[in-house]
Formats: structure tokens, C-alpha cells, sequence
């Protein structure tokens, strides 16, 4: 799979193969975005461009959101050629800046005047010409912060102040961002932190107690979903929805209330019907796509509206992708995310120092965790959280994001050992 | 994997990271084949029953024409104006929206529930909006109900929904003319059922009632079907499956809110094929008025019946209803006066009753007493009755069986002409009952003719040899040569009797459908029933039959014969008349079941001609006549034919 170059050879400055996968996924993304949108349109693209004059033509354009995706495309790839070219020991330098900055829009994201609400959650800013998610610069930001705090000898990491320091650097953009709630954004974070520890050297044990705590956490968030009262007072403070999302997952239904009228049992046999909604019409999109799909905008989940519009083209764009290419499609965008995982694994293991390889390692992390959760979601395997598939989900800070993130891969690559 | 190779030894870290994306990776791989590949089916099924309605969409129905080709049951379009509700659906939304924003203005937050209701008046509000509008000019307000709507909203969205059915072509001229008709806004044709000659031929054509289920062997699950017909009774029913045709399926493709977005057809309609009768509806509309001129609500049956084919030319019964009823759907009134006891609307007389013959019955007495022998010009003297003035009697040991004809000197000829008990009874038991059987068995009486199927048509009842091994008396001989006791006909089992009689001992089976004829264009061909059936042979001398037909022909020609009342100049019309006695428990005469059986031309027989009237006061009385103005439309038709010869296409 991955072409080795020969070690007597000047090595590339660019890995190409990465960037190779990287455009495949924004055709897709870009083809796809169009798909799952134009559908409601009246006319295609090409009627427009034949039949309307260029300014009403482009008039018409703009406002189209796989035109914006084209163009955050553009903007984050010149944002990713910036980043590359910069070394990143240079930018490492502004990581804790960075880090307290979008901190800084975390918090402010919370304040009812400045955040904007869609869908019950308080996750973006409005900029008028953009929705600024802080959440995902938080991601980078946090990556960044995370390697240059780990980078430091490996002997300093055995002292447990360090390690708890990490988990502080961890646990403020987490405790945030679910706040807001998005509790899968938050969630993408604790994977990516650990493993950069992990890789950065911290003692085997630390991270095991971590684990253990971690997954016993978890064990009582779902005994106290699953068991307790939602209204008593040890139970945790979830959002209703995401409460339900996870029963959902879990395949159980909300218990009604002792002595609940029938009315109230029959609602929430209906509200469990509809948080199913999303979950079973995506895997009804995966599953009648086969093995070859329906081809590119002949899916009719989307077309029918089964699949609510709202979500189509961002969160669940891969219902789409799988539906009308099939599992030859789902299997091509598996292979192209793999390309870009293992190549910037490869990077890791080639970096200069440690921070290049915690920050490569970082950003593998972070991307196969969104992908992971992203996918799985598709196919009931995870359940469903507000994750975005990097690049090939609509949404301008997430391509933004995941652009800068190849930037700085391709920094650590260009900068390898060795050159 | 060469990643592996390209990581140093010493760094297992960055092993485990490429092990658990690999792992990762591989885990969804695996989850989408199983979805994608192992359980497309199951998806592609479960997409299918959200996205997809069937309909079931019925053929056109055959036509049944008469043996001209007018047609006397066709499909009728009927006009109704529609609502196609997904043309509606952003109409909704939007009428929608303003509410609730008006709701946000006046700072009322609206429930979950209490969105729906919204949504649910709004939709009404703007489809009965639209209604009113274009229907505004109509004589009489139209509303939509609102229950209705809200029905056909929940349960059957991907159909249109009827609002105005049935409408007239001042309205449907308004509404085409509207100037701004509303998309989703339509005039919609759909089949009816009716029958243009309203109750003629009722009874034999049948009706049919609204069912729109699968027929045997169709597929059976539908999401909605649309209206279709199912005959109930005569031929609609036997022929229901040849006139339905096969029905259709279309698919609905709908949206998540259920609206129709395209449809698709998944088996094409298969039209119903015409079916074309031996009747002729001159005659058998002749028939029916004569029947009428005894009295409106005369009881009775008339067949007319080719002697030669054995093709039905009429068969009518009486009282008669309009079958157009059962199509629009009967009021309880109409079903009081359907269910009516004395009348009997609903009953085909002509085949669904059992009768006795009465003196009808002695021209098959004749005939065996014939083939055993018995001279035709032997005098046989019936003696006078001592209590009755003018009339003959015969006693059977010490029963007495009156007579209506006069004592005297009888030979077979006056015999039959007068109706003669005293006559045929003698010469019955000088015969025997088992000859009588014999040839009455041969007739097939007791048997079906099968014209139509076995719920619409009795057997009658006649003796098996059998029956003379126990307890036969020569009483039940004697009741039976009169053609009473146990002996039950139909009025088509005494045609099939008659025309053997006319057309020299052939036993006929009679035959009501000609031919069925698929719709043009599908060159298949026309299923054809063949004409001149012989069922059996009444194995009886020419000479007998001619005697007996001499003395048929007496019977209207002769100044003192019972049927003189059928005499039609220039039709040498040959007739039997009877009376027959209905007797309560206790052997008292309650009414009389009045026949006349007859054919013509006595030199070349073409028609036969049976009536049979309930409560009639004779068969000379009152079925005569009635024969005689069949035979009176039969003598038109066939002059009619020779001024403007047909091009024969038919027959």
C-alpha cells in the first residue's frame, strides 16, 4: 500500500500520497455535498450555468453550500500551505496562545448573547459571513498545546504533578465543550490526548488507573441512564436528547415514570420512535445502497427526505455516499482515510523530535477518532453524536480544521529526520 | 505492511497507534459489509415499505352486449374533482410558518402537540380554502369535512382525495374554466358500472357491487386499491372473471411525509373481454312488456329460444328492479322492496323456481303414450261429471280427478286441443309411468342446464325410475300425466322440452353467451360457445312427433282450442297451455301457476316461445296472449331483417 522510497534516494519534500488522498476526499466531499443538497433544487449546476447570465449565474452560486465547501476547500488549503511552510517548532511556540484563545471562545460560545443556538445546542458563533465552531479550533488548539507540553523529557513525565497537569490541559476544553453540549466533539478529545501521552512516554500505569477511571465513569453514566430516576438527585445532568441518544444506542427505551398515564407511555414510545429517526434512515441509506449503490444523485433517502435535510449533507454525508456508491464507495472513502492515517503515522515514526511525532501522532488520533465515530454512527456501531467525517462533511471550521491538521502533517513531514 | 517496516523496532508505540487505527478501520470495514452486503435485502425491503405504496388499479371491465352488439352493461366514466395534496405541501408549510410566527409575536410557545394541531388546521384551512374557491360558482356549497380530510391526510395520502364526486358537465365546464385552478386541483374519470336499458334483462345480466378485493390468485397486499366491481349475480358473476380482466399494480413513490412524488406501474391492467349473449334485446325488451300487460306486477318468465341452436333470444323475468341501483348502492327502501315475499324481485323465475307444469306436461305424456302405441284417432268417450254441469271427470279407484274439458268423445287431437285430463291421464296409466320417466329423462328434467351457475338455477324435481320400486301408486301416475304432484319444471327446461318437439327429438343444450371477444388490438381470439349442442335424443318416432305437433298446432289454430289466443296471422303458431294447481297442506287449490308453451312456424320451427305466469287465471287466458306478442316482435324482427338485410356479421 504505501510506497517506500528508497533510502539512497533524495526523499520527497511533499507526502504526495497523503495529499493524493486528501484531494480524493474533498472531489467526494465536494460531489457529494452537492448531491445531498441540489436535490431539492429545482435545476443542476450545468442548466444554471447554461441558461442563466454569468452575474445571476454566480448570484446563484454563492449561496449553494457545495460552492461554500469549495471554497472553505480553497481557503484551507491555502491555510494548510501557510502552516506547512512555517516550521512548526516556530508554531509550537504559539501553542499556549492558541490553546487560551480558544479556550476563550469556549467560554465565550456559553454566553447567550455571543453563541448562537441551533438544534438546543449552543456550539457556534456567528460571524455574519461564517459560523465560527470554536469546538473544532479547541481540537487543534489542544493538540498543539498537548505536544508542546508533553514534548519535554521523558523522565519529567513519570512525576504524577506532570501527568495531572496533562489532564487539567485535557480536561478544560473537554468540561467546555460539553458544556455547550457536544458531548462528541468533547469526547474525540480524550483519545487524543492519551495517546499523545502514551506515545510521548508517560508511565504505563497512570494511563491504565486513567483508563480504569475513565471506563468506570462510563459504567455508571450508562447504570445511571439505564436505572436511575432521570430526576433524582445523584443522577447525572445530561441533556434529555443525549440521554435518549445513548438508549437509543443501547436499544432501550425510556422507562416511563411509575404510574405515568398511557398518554405518557404512548409519547414516549413516540419520542423513542422519532430519536431512532436519524440512526434507522441512515442505516436504511447504508444498507439499500449494496454493494455498488444506486449511483450519484439517484439515492432516494435524501431525495425522499427520510433522511432529515438538515443533517444530510454534514453529519451524515456518508449515508450518502454509502447509498449511492454502495460498498465499493464506502470501501474507496475507508481506503482513502487509511492512506492519510498511516501515511502521517509514517510521519510520526520519521519526525524530527518528539514534538513533531506527538503532533502528527495527534493528528492521526484526533482524525481516526472522528472517523471512527463518525462512520460508526452510519452503521449503529457508536452512537450518534454531532461528530463531522473530516473533509467530506459540510461545515467550514471542520474543513478548516481538518485542512490545518494535513498542514501540519505535511510541516512535520517536510521537516522529517533526515532532510 | 510497509508502514510497519518503515517504523523503527524501538518505537512500539507508534506500532500499537497503526495496530489500533488498522483495528479500527477494519472494524468498520466489516460493519458496512455486513450492512451493505450481508443485509442489503433487508434494507433495501425496509426502504421499500416506507417509500413505496402499491395500488391496486383494476382493469376496465368487459362489456356485455347483446347478439347485435348493443351493449346492455358497459362502464360508464363518472367525474369527480380531486385533491392531489402533494401540490399542497409547500402551500402548508408556508401558511404554516406565518402561524407560528404569529404564535412567536404573540409570545405563546407552542407545544409539541399543539404544533401538530396547528398543522393540522392550517392544512385544512388552505385545502378548504382552495375548495370553496373554485367551487364557489357551483348551485349548491360545497364544504369539505373536515374529519374526512383529515382521514384521507393520515391513512391515504399518496391517493387524491375526492371532494366533489359525481359531477355534472356545467361543473366540470366551471371548473376547467377556472381561471386560476390551483395545481393541485383536478377533474378525475373514474369507471362506473351501468347498465343502459336500466331493468331490462336484469336477471340474466345480474349486477355487480363495489369490491375492490384481490381476486383469487392476485396478489394479495395492497397499501390502497382503487374501485373496482365484482358481479354479484346472473352473468356478472359467472363470468366475473373473464369480464373483470386482471388487475394492475402501480408503485407510489412518497416522501417522508407521505406525499406521492412518482409513480411507477409494476403490472400493466390486463382489460376484461367483452361477452356477447344470444339475446336480442327487441325481443327480449318485447318480452318484458308483454309480461307488463297482464298487470305491473305480474309474476312470471318468458324464454324465447332458437329451436334449432338452442340460443336464447329472451329470457325475462318478472317483477323486474334496476340493477344501476346496486351500482350507486341501495337505500332501504329499495332493499324493502327487493326483499319484497309476494313479489320476489330478485328471483330469476325463469330458472331459479321450481313449477309444476300442469297440462304442458301432457305433450310428453303424449308423446310416450305414442311410442307405446296408442292410436292417435282412437276414440276415447270421457264421462260428465256428475256434480259439474257441462264438464268430465275420471275416477282413479275411488278418487275423483275433475276435468276442465266437456265429456264426450275424445281423439288425440281434441284430446290435447281441449286439454283433456280424463284423455291423458287414461292413457298415461295405459302407458306407464317408467315410459314417461324414460323420455322425461331424457329431456334431463331434474337436471340443470347449467346457463348459469348452480346458486342461480334449480334442478327441478322429476321421478327416478327408482322412485315407481316404492309406494307408486297409479294416483301418483295420474297426478303426474297432468303434470302435477311430483313433478317440478323451470320455464327454459319446457322450452328445451318444446323444441325437441319442434325440432324432431333433438335435446338441446340451451346456450345464453356466444362468444367473449378480448379487447381489440391484442389479436388474441374470440372464445367462442358453439350453437346446437345436443345434449341427449328423445329417441321418438317422427310420426309421433308429428301427431303431436299437428295437435299443438290445433290447439291455437282450432276456433275451440285453449291456446287460440296466440293465433298471429301468417304465423302458423303451435301451443300447449296449462293451468297447474298449487295446493296448500290440506289439498286445497290456492292459486295456479298459468303456462303456455309454444313454437313457430309449425312448417319450419324457428321460435320457441314458453310463458309462465304466477297467479295467472289460465294458460289460454293469460300466457296465450302474452306468446302472442313475443311472436308479434319475433315477426317484425324477421321482416325488418329482410328489408335491410344485416351483413350477418354475427350470426
Amino acid at each position: 500500500m504505501m510506497l517506500g522510497t528508497p533510502l539512497n534516494e533524495r526523499p520527497a519534500r511533499l507526502d504526495l500520497l497523503q495529499l493524493l488522498a486528501v484531494l480524493g476526499l474533498m472531489v467526494g466531499g465536494a460531489a457529494f455535498v452537492y448531491s445531498a443538497t441540489m436535490v431539492h433544487e429545482p435545476v443542476g449546476f450545468w442548466q444554471q450555468y447554461h441558461e442563466l447570465p454569468l452575474p445571476q449565474f454566480f448570484g446563484w452560486l454563492l449561496p449553494q453550500m457545495f460552492f461554500r465547501q469549495i471554497v472553505w476547500y480553497v481557503l484551507g488549503g491555502a491555510a494548510a500551505v501557510v502552516l506547512a511552510v512555517v516550521h512548526y517548532q516556530s508554531l509550537v511556540r504559539w501553542a499556549l496562545v492558541a490553546y487560551w484563545a480558544s479556550i476563550l471562545t469556549l467560554v465565550a460560545v456559553l454566553i447567550p448573547f455571543i453563541g448562537a443556538t441551533r438544534f438546543g445546542a449552543r456550539r457556534w458563533i456567528d460571524l455574519g459571513f461564517f459560523q465560527f465552531q470554536p469546538s473544532e479550533f479547541a481540537k487543534l488548539a489542544f493538540i498543539l498545546a498537548m505536544a508542546h507540553f508533553a514534548s519535554r523529557p521523558a523522565g519529567e513525565l513519570k512525576s504524577p504533578r506532570v501527568f495531572w497537569k496533562a489532564m487539567g490541559l485535557l480536561a478544560l476544553p473537554f468540561v467546555l465543550i460539553m458544556k455547550e453540549p457536544d458531548l462528541g466533539s468533547a469526547l474525540v478529545l480524550v483519545p487524543t490526548g492519551v495517546v499523545m501521552l502514551f506515545v510521548a512516554g508517560t508511565p504505563r500505569r497512570y494511563l491504565l488507573r486513567l483508563g480504569g477511571a475513565v471506563g468506570l465513569l462510563g459504567l455508571l453514566l450508562l447504570a445511571d441512564i439505564f436505572f436511575a430516576r432521570p430526576d433524582a438527585w445523584y443522577s447525572v445532568k445530561l441533556e434529555p436528547y443525549q440521554r435518549r441518544r445513548l438508549l437509543v444506542y443501547f436499544g432501550q427505551e425510556d422507562r416511563p415514570p411509575a404510574g405515568a398515564s398511557p398518554a405518557k407511555i404512548l409519547e414516549l414510545r413516540k419520542q423513542h420512535f422519532d430519536d431512532q429517526h436519524n440512526v434507522r434512515q441512515a442505516m436504511i441509506s447504508v444498507g439499500s445502497g449494496g454493494l455498488l449503490g444506486k449511483g450519484w444523485r439517484q439515492g432516494t433517502q435524501n431525495a425522499l427526505g427520510y433522511l432529515p435535510r438538515a443533517v444530510a449533507h454534514n453529519d451524515f454525508i456518508f449515508s450518502v455516499i454509502a447509498e449511492e456508491k454502495g460498498f465499493v464507495g464506502s470501501v474507496i472513502v475507508v481506503t482513502l482515510y487509511a492512506v492519510v492515517l498511516f501515511t502521517g503515522i509514517r510521519t510520526a515514526g520519521q519526525a524530527r523530535d518528539r514534538l513533531g511525532k506527538l503532533l502528527a501522532v495527534g493528528v492521526v488520533t484526533l482524525l481516526f477518532s472522528q472517523v471512527f465515530i463518525n462512520i460508526g454512527m452510519n452503521i449503529r456501531m457508536m452512537p450518534v453524536t454531532g461528530v463531522p467525517l473530516p473533509l467530506l462533511s459540510y461545515g467550514g471550521s471542520s474543513v478548516l480544521c481538518s485542512l490545518i491538521a494535513i498542514g501540519l502533517l505535511q510541516n512535520i513531514h517536510i521537516h522529517r529526520k533526515g532532510y | 505492511m510497509l508502514i510497519f517496516d518503515q517504523l523503527k523496532k524501538s518505537d512500539p508505540s507508534l506500532r500499537l497507534l497503526a495496530t489500533g487505527v488498522f483495528g479500527g478501520l477494519a472494524v468498520l470495514l466489516i460493519g458496512l459489509w455486513w450492512v451493505q452486503v450481508v443485509r442489503a435485502r433487508f434494507y433495501e425491503a425496509k426502504l421499500e415499505t416506507q417509500s413505496c405504496r402499491t395500488v391496486r388499479v383494476p382493469a376496465p371491465r368487459g362489456k356485455i352486449l347483446d347478439r347485435n352488439g348493443t351493449p346492455l352493461a358497459e362502464n360508464q366514466p363518472s367525474y369527480h374533482l380531486s385533491l392531489y395534496l402533494e401540490e399542497f405541501s409547500p402551500a402548508f408549510q408556508r401558511a404554516f410558518n406565518t402561524r407560528i410566527a404569529a404564535c412567536k409575536k404573540a409570545g405563546l410557545k407552542l407545544k409539541r402537540d399543539q404544533r401538530s394541531e396547528l398543522a393540522r388546521a392550517t392544512r385544512y384551512a388552505v385545502v378548504s380554502n382552495v375548495v370553496a374557491a373554485v367551487t364557489g360558482e357551483f348551485q349548491s356549497a360545497v364544504t369539505l369535512d373536515p374529519e374526512k380530510f383529515r382521514r384521507h391526510y393520515e391513512t391515504h395520502l399518496a391517493l387524491p382525495l375526492t371532494v366533489v364526486p359525481n359531477l355534472t358537465r356545467a361543473q366540470i365546464a366551471r371548473v376547467e374554466e377556472h381561471p386560476d385552478l390551483p395545481a393541485g386541483l383536478a377533474v378525475d374519470t373514474q369507471a362506473g358500472r351501468v347498465y343502459p336499458f336500466g331493468p331490462t334483462a336484469v336477471h340474466l345480466l345480474g349486477y355487480v357491487r363495489r369490491d375492490d378485493s384481490s381476486a383469487e390468485g392476485e396478489e394479495a397486499f395492497f397499501n390502497h386499491r382503487l374501485p373496482d366491481w365484482r358481479g354479484i349475480i346472473g352473468i356478472e358473476a359467472a363470468f366475473d372473471p373473464q369480464l373483470r380482466g386482471e388487475a394492475g399494480a402501480k408503485s407510489v413513490l412518497v416522501n417522508h411525509l407521505g406525499y406521492r412524488q412518482s409513480e411507477n406501474v409494476l403490472t400493466p391492467v390486463a382489460p376484461g373481454q367483452n361477452l356477447v349473449l344470444t339475446i336480442d334485446l327487441t325481443i327480449q325488451q318485447a318480452a318484458e312488456r308483454a309480461l307488463q300487460c297482464y298487470g305491473p306486477n305480474t309474476r312470471g318468465a318468458v324464454v324465447v329460444m332458437d329451436p334449432k341452436r338452442g340460443d336464447l333470444l329472451a329470457l325475462a323475468s318478472s317483477p323486474v328492479f334496476d340493477p344501476n341501483n346496486f351500482v350507486k348502492g341501495i337505500s332501504h327502501a329499495q332493499w324493502e322492496q327487493l326483499s319484497d315475499e309476494k313479489l320476489r324481485p330478485q328471483i330469476n323465475r325463469a330458472l331459479q323456481e321450481n313449477y309444476a307444469p300442469g297440462s304442458v306436461f301432457k305433450t310428453l305424456v303424449g308423446l310416450a303414450a305414442l311410442e307405446a302405441g296408442l292410436n292417435p284417432s282412437e276414440i276415447h268417450n270421457v264421462q260428465a261429471d256428475p256434480v259439474r254441469a257441462g264438464r268430465g271427470c275420471i275416477y282413479i279407484g275411488r278418487r275423483k280427478i275433475e276435468d276442465t274439458a266437456p265429456p264426450g268423445a275424445y281423439d288425440f287431437r281434441r284430446a290435447l286441443k281441449l286439454s283433456s285430463n280424463s284423455y291423458f291421464i287414461n292413457a298415461g296409466l295405459r302407458t306407464g309411468m317408467a315410459g314417461i320417466i324414460q323420455l322425461g329423462a331424457r329431456l334431463h328434467l331434474g337436471e340443470r342446464t347449467g346457463l348459469l351457475p348452480r346458486g342461480q338455477e334449480t334442478p327441478g324435481i322429476f321421478p327416478k325410475p327408482a322412485r315407481l320400486r316404492s309406494g307408486w301408486s297409479d294416483g301418483d301416475t295420474a297426478n303426474a300425466c297432468i303434470g302435477q304432484g311430483e313433478i317440478s319444471v323451470t320455464p327454459v327446461q319446457m322450452a328445451i322440452m318444446t323444441a325437441a318437439i319442434a325440432n324432431g327429438g333433438k335435446v338441446l343444450w340451451p346456450r345464453l353467451v356466444d362468444r367473449l371477444e378480448p379487447l381489440a388490438g391484442t389479436g388474441q381470439p374470440p372464445t367462442t360457445f358453439p350453437a346446437g349442442r345436443v345434449r341427449d335424443d328423445l329417441g321418438v318416432k317422427p310420426r309421433s312427433l308429428e301427431i303431436v305437433r299437428a295437435a299443438m298446432l290445433a290447439d291455437v289454430e282450432d276456433a275451440d282450442g285453449t291456446g287460440r289466443a296466440a293465433q298471429v296471422p301468417g304465423f302458423r303458431v303451435c301451443g300447449k297451455t296449462g293451468t297447474a294447481q298449487i295446493m296448500d297442506a290440506r289439498n286445497q287449490v290456492t292459486d295456479h301457476t298459468t303456462w303456455f308453451t309454444s313454437f313457430a312456424p309449425y312448417e319450419n320451427p324457428r321460435y320457441v316461445v314458453v310463458v309462465m305466469v304466477e297467479s295467472g287465471s289460465s294458460g289460454g287466458g293469460t300466457c296465450a296472449p302474452i306468446a302472442r306478442e313475443i311472436y308479434l316482435a319475433l315477426q317484425k324482427r324477421e321482416q325488418s331483417a329482410r328489408a335491410n338485410p344485416a351483413p350477418l356479421a354475427q350470426n
